[in-house]
């Protein structure tokens, strides 16, 4: 999987606390995503076993508000998630050392 | 509170059709899971004023319509057309009849041009060309929206009698709104690494 910019965003935000759920509008807040970018990658982390999602419980003190859907990041996704951002804030500090190399994904 | 719940309406409504673009085991609980988000949009305090959270739930509905999109192109279906059969060139044109319709076509021309010959010198206008040509383009264009519609498998959001209609009831806007909304494009549905047809 290619980190890409609005995936590395969105991992940053669910590392910072891997324990946190956070619902899609709750992310794309975070993140500084839309919808439109946030959810496709969340149907793929999911797919690739690395975010799980859950429904909420009904609670009584809702309002009449429906159940939403909340994501977190599983062990194995922790584990990725940590290492790709790692990897590529080594990538960007090598990038920033030598001034010839192309910046982190501006090539493939 | 008067805008909110038509914002919220019309955002869940944009969203459900945007669902069933998703296959029926997937649908129902997305619709669920998008819907739920647009009442914490719409009374998200942070966000002032109050037009600001409607622009943004329909921006979001928006989004939701491309998340389909993508989604639905990724896993390589479409609503209409699962089968891939017509993309490959199974159920285009015969190219057998081909002189038939270029006869056809050519006697409809004439007809054409013959009848707009004799009206306008029956009734001589200044600007009787110009109209004339007008008239031609926008006919044209007309036809070629109505014979895309006739000859597509699939078209997007309305059946294709409807989109016919609209084609014809509004020239050329009509047509402009078949072409960029309506229309689905061969080239990125086909299925990856297969041959475009020709």
């Amino acid at each position: 999987m290619k980190l890409t910019r609005p995936l590395e965003r969105v991992l940053r935000v669910l590392t910072a606390d891997p324990a946190a759920r956070h619902y899609g509008y709750d992310l794309m807040k975070a993140a500084k995503l839309p919808s439109g970018t946030l959810y496709p990658m969340l149907a793929r982390l999911e797919q690739e076993g690395l975010v799980e999602a859950e429904w909420e419980t009904q609670r009584p003190d809702a309002g009449g508000r429906p159940p939403r859907k909340y994501y977190r990041l599983t062990a194995e996704g922790a584990r990725v998630a940590r290492l790709e951002l790692a990897q590529a804030a080594a990538d960007d500090r090598r990038a920033a050392a030598s001034v010839t190399r192309p910046a982190h994904g501006s090539t493939q | 509170m008067t805008a909110t719940p038509h914002v919220q309406r019309l955002a869940e409504r944009l969203i459900r059709v945007s669902c069933r673009r998703l296959p029926a085991d997937q649908r129902a609980e997305r619709c669920k899971e998008w819907s739920a988000e647009l009442p914490a949009i719409l009374h998200d305090q942070t966000v002032r004023p109050r037009f600001m959270r409607s622009a943004r739930a329909l921006s979001y509905s928006a989004g939701i319509a491309a998340t389909t999109r993508r989604l639905s192109r990724a896993a390589g279906w479409s609503r209409r057309a699962p089968a891939s059969a017509w993309r490959d060139g199974a159920a285009r044109a015969q190219p057998g009849n081909l002189g038939l319709r270029a006869t056809i076509g050519l006697a409809i021309w004439l007809v054409i041009i013959f009848t707009s010959v004799s009206l306008l010198r029956a009734f001589p206008h200044p600007h009787g060309w110009t109209v004339v040509l007008i008239l031609a383009l926008a006919a044209a264009f007309a036809v070629c929206c109505l014979a895309d519609i006739v000859q597509a498998p699939a078209v997007r959001y309305l059946p294709k009698w409807a989109w016919a209609l609209i084609c014809v009831g509004q020239i050329p806007g009509g047509g402009i709104i078949y072409l960029s909304v309506g229309r689905v494009g061969r080239s990125h549905s086909l299925p990856p690494g297969s041959a475009q047809s020709p």
